[in-house]
């Protein structure tokens, strides 16, 4: 019988998956997506950092849907993990199933993205980039390369997820300390996502033309969506300069070529490391920061060839 | 035994699965997991007692998951306001009036389900990115939140008690009633159940605030639940719903469908999700197996159904002596 046959097969991987488990430490990880150009890299860095510490990576991906997360966490704590790291794609929606993990006596650590105050009594630390910092770093290279004024858009990342609300808070916050001129034209969600960033980029362009003298996507992947429509619409006419941020490798030949103006480094292995460094500390008993950061750098023209890219 | 094995083919599934996964996966076969499956369900399971009930009716509802959303941020919204109750109760209200929507262009103005709750759907999420300005909207009672998670009697949340709730509720309804059994008709061919004086129009307005107001009460329970109404929740319920309810056997072309079928179908797709995420199987290889199983059972249902006498509708068939078209 056929089904038979497919279960069997389900299960024999099943069973290959988990024989390793006896034994170590379970850490569940519950990740934003499995294929995606900056979380792919950390999960990979995270996995073989937790090979090395000798501990057991239960990885469950949320795809990008907060509601896929929240059921997952129920999953790390009936699973009985040893310990939580959570990607967090809402400032609220895990705090229930964190405080029920707190509840099962497991600690839990965010990675990547922040969430709201409120969470902190159920996290031991927070590790990854300082998204917040990150819009202000892209903030500082826009208006410089602007001059202090022009109309610019925003192509944010997906609605409500701790990164896209630091990165543009951050970057309007310090266009506003600054004093800058700069104008904001539009802000549109294009989900971190090349193909979506492309349609949005069109739909500005048909709206707003030749106003837009600047660009700031929440990354170097939504910049490239920018970019390409730009150039399908306007041929060889210069792109306005497109601040991104990530530091991939693409962005770099970007820069290099003069298509985008800056990008911010930030490493996607560093990122994976540090959490499960992290993890790996608690699970000892050591103590550990409530906030690890992750070091930045704004990368232009004139550095471009001194600084290796993230990914 | 082949026509026994079809004919229990989802829990057959089920229960393979949970065999499955109880002998491979440490730590699968206990109550807790259990617990925490049935609540992970309950989102999923609420709206699909909704969705049986319209695809009975011979209707389909594909703006469930936007309703989900916007019932939840209406009820988050308004809690500094109103309190905790009275803003649950507007959320699950702002649900039926939804439905009503949807039921006023499908059976008033005629317009076919599928292209009416296809725009709805695309109106509702607008709606919810429109009124939370794209930013998810914190509650005002995080202990609350942490109390809906609460695990009573080592089984049941608040919300997994009420999705057991329906289905039985549902199932009594279907089952024992005359209105259950015009249901059916009603599903089966309109222009027979009007001509045999049913209110057909009045069954599938019914239906779509029915099904509306409960996706409505599932997006008010998560946001109380995650203390959070967000532009996004639901998104993918959609299709999971909709999964769920035709595993269990009910048609989307109408006129059969069961309530236990539908909890059958909430638990399997409960169940293979848990099982592979306690086996840390990638999202991309679960959808795959999922979507297998899902061809599978389906086909099954079809060589059943084909050869077999066709449940549910008989009963209705009998009552008013119709004949039916073989399908």
């Amino acid at each position: 019988m056929r089904k038979f046959t497919r279960l069997a097969g389900l299960a024999t991987a099943a069973l290959l998956a988990t024989t390793a488990i006896a034994g170590a430490k379970t850490v569940c990880y519950v990740t934003a997506a499995d294929s995606h150009a900056y979380a792919t890299p950390a999960n990979e860095a995270l996995a073989a950092k937790a090979a090395e510490l000798g501990l057991e990576v239960l990885s469950l991906s949320q795809n990008f849907d907060v509601q896929t997360g929240t059921e997952q966490l129920n999953t790390c704590i009936a699973r009985k993990a040893d310990a939580i790291i959570l990607w967090p794609l809402d400032p609220q929606a895990y705090i229930p199933g964190l405080a029920r993990a707190q509840q099962a006596g497991i600690p839990s650590i965010l990675i990547n993205s922040p969430m709201a105050d409120e969470v902190k009594p159920f996290i031991k630390s927070f590790t990854g980039p300082d998204v917040y910092e990150e819009g202000e770093m892209a903030a500082v290279a826009l208006n410089e390369v602007l001059g202090g004024k022009g109309k610019i858009v925003i192509i944010a990342g997906q609605a409500g997820n701790g990164t896209t609300l630091g990165r543009v808070g951050g970057f309007v916050d310090k266009l506003k300390e600054l004093g800058s001129g700069i104008e904001i034209l539009d802000t549109v969600n294009a989900d971190f996502d090349q193909q979506k960033a492309l349609v949005a980029s069109r739909d500005l362009i048909t709206r707003f033309g030749d106003q837009i003298e600047g660009v700031y996507a929440n990354d170097d992947t939504m910049a490239r969506g920018f970019i390409d429509a730009w150039k399908e619409a306007r041929g060889d006419a210069p792109v306005p300069p497109t601040v991104g941020i990530n530091g991939q490798r693409d962005a770099f030949d970007s820069i290099r070529s003069g298509e985008m103006y800056s990008t911010i480094v930030q490493s996607p292995k560093l990122d994976g490391e540090l959490a499960i460094e992290t993890v790996a500390k608690i699970l000892n008993g050591e103590e550990v920061g409530e906030r690890l950061p992750i070091p930045l750098t704004v990368v232009t023209k004139a550095n471009v060839d001194q600084v290796e890219p993230a990914f | 035994m082949f026509a026994t094995l079809m004919r229990y083919r989802v829990p057959a599934i089920l229960a393979l699965t949970l065999i499955i996964a109880s002998l491979l996966v440490p730590d699968f076969a206990t109550l807790t997991t259990l617990a925490l499956g049935l609540d992970r369900s309950s989102a999923i399971g609420l709206v699909a007692v909704g969705l049986t009930v319209l695809l009975i009716a011979g209707q389909i509802d594909l703006s469930v998951g936007s309703v989900f959303a916007v019932s939840g941020i209406v009820a988050v919204m308004l809690q500094p306001s109103l309190g905790l109750l009275v803003s649950s109760i507007v959320g699950v209200l702002a649900g039926s009036l939804a439905g009503a929507i949807n039921g006023f262009i499908v059976v008033r103005i005629g317009i076919n389900s599928l292209v009416t709750t296809l725009a709805t759907m695309l109106v509702f999420r607008s709606i919810a990115h429109w009124l939370t300005d794209s930013q998810p909207i914190p509650g005002t009672n995080i202990l609350f939140s942490i109390q809906m998670s609460h695990i009573y009697a080592g089984l049941f949340t608040l919300r997994s008690a009420l999705f057991l709730a329906a289905i039985v509720g549902l199932h009594l309804w279907l089952t024992r009633t005359v209105a259950g059994r015009y249901l059916f008709a009603v599903g089966s061919s309109r222009a027979a159940a009007d001509a045999s004086g049913i209110a057909a129009q009045r069954y599938l307005f019914g239906s779509f605030v029915f099904a509306s107001t409960l996706a409505g009460a599932a997006g008010v329970l998560q946001s109380l639940t995650t203390n959070t109404g967000s532009p996004v929740y639901g998104s993918e319920l959609t299709v999971a719903v909709i999964a769920a309810v035709v595993v269990g056997g009910t048609r989307l072309e109408g006129g059969i469908g069961s309530a236990l079928g539908t909890l059958g179908g909430v638990l399997v797709i409960a169940a293979l999700t848990t099982a592979m995420e306690f086996s840390s199987v990638p999202a991309y290889y679960q959808q795959v197996v999922s979507g297998v199983i899902l061809i599978l059972l389906i086909v099954l249902d079809r060589l059943f159904q084909g050869n077999g006498r066709v449940r549910g509708r008989s009963d209705a068939a009998r009552l008013k002596g119709f004949q039916w078209r073989r399908s």
